[in-house]
């Protein structure tokens, strides 16, 4: 009797945060792609590109606030080990609580920004970027990883 | 009731470290940046279109085919990949103020340096469009005919043909 009761408690007690809190996801939905560049020739992405900016959708607990910070990668690599410089403007970041591209908040993607959940618990980080190929730029493909990391408040 | 107490704090702990590790949170998530990089396009004149000796009121004509007097250019860019191209033709060559008209052009465009297995083009009808070769070449040939007027002035004429071409 007193053991069912204390396996009760303890189901209880640590149920209830996992339950009350919807956890926080983010997921990356489409990369940042510059297409075909030319060498010497520097290509800019806007962050309002439907097509080619890069989009994360984040899920976490409706009209609660997160704080995201993305890692950026300074260049894309290509064949033989070749770097392709990137930067970022203050403004190539967008927040969008609606997850609307046209409805966005722009901010620095090299700064922390705080982001508010929608109603629903969602919203969406768009990124842009410029890509900055040298004139004798060797010719291949060139990727890098971005990441934007998401976190709640303690 | 002392085992009890016991497991009331554990549960307690156990709570709070899980209200904790919900509250710390922090997740992320990963996208790729791409590019594509083109090979530039480089374009060489490789042979003069030389109409040799001309004479006065004789017209002369050089084929496109012709080996050692057809103009020839060479093109190198990104493998496979469709180019456009234009000449920019001279109306007469020149010397000295006299001019030697040029009457008619004729050209061809292969993935080869070649003659045969490619297109006849018409050089004064450009721009036009092209591929590549695998091995990101192209060649082109021009001829043409000058029709020296029975006037013209002895001496040594020139004139200046430009191929530019783009992706």
């Amino acid at each position: 009797m007193k053991s069912l009761r204390f396996a009760f408690v303890l189901t209880a007690a640590v149920a209830l945060p996992l339950v009350g809190q919807r956890p926080i996801t983010v997921t990356g939905v489409r990369s940042l792609a510059f297409g075909t560049l030319l060498p010497g020739v520097p290509t800019i992405v806007a962050r309002t590109d439907a097509a080619k900016s890069g989009q994360f959708t984040i899920n976490g607990p409706h009209d609660s606030q997160a704080q995201v910070t993305f890692t950026l990668p300074a260049v894309l690599t290509g064949p033989g080990g070749a770097t392709l410089p990137l930067t970022f403007g203050g403004s190539d970041a967008g927040y969008s609580q609606s997850q609307n591209i046209g409805s966005q908040i722009g901010f620095d993607p090299k700064q922390p920004f705080l982001i508010t959940f929608s109603g629903q618990g969602r919203g969406s980080v768009f990124l842009g970027g410029t890509a900055r190929p040298g004139l004798t730029q060797r010719a291949g493909s060139y990727t890098a990883i971005i990441t934007l990391n998401v976190a709640t408040f303690p | 009731m002392y085992t009890a107490s016991k497991a009331a704090l554990a549960t307690f702990v156990l709570a709070l470290a899980a209200t904790a590790a919900v509250r710390a949170q922090g997740v992320n998530g990963s996208i790729s940046a791409t590019a594509t990089v083109q090979s530039p396009i480089t374009v060489t004149g490789a042979q003069n279109l030389g109409f040799g000796n001309v004479f006065p009121g004789v017209a002369k004509t050089v084929a496109y085919s012709d080996a050692t007097n057809a103009g020839q250019f060479s093109v190198t860019g990104q493998a496979s990949t469709p180019v456009t191209y234009s000449f920019s033709l001279p109306t007469n060559l020149t010397s000295s103020g006299n001019n030697l008209p040029i009457g008619s052009w004729t050209g061809y465009v292969n993935t080869t340096s070649s003659t045969s297995g490619g297109s006849a083009i018409t050089p004064s009808a450009t721009p036009a469009g092209a591929t590549l070769s695998a091995g990101g070449a192209l060649y082109l040939f021009v001829g043409g005919t000058v029709t020296p007027p029975s006037n013209l002035p002895a001496g040594s004429y020139t004139g200046t043909v430009t191929l530019t071409v783009a992706y």
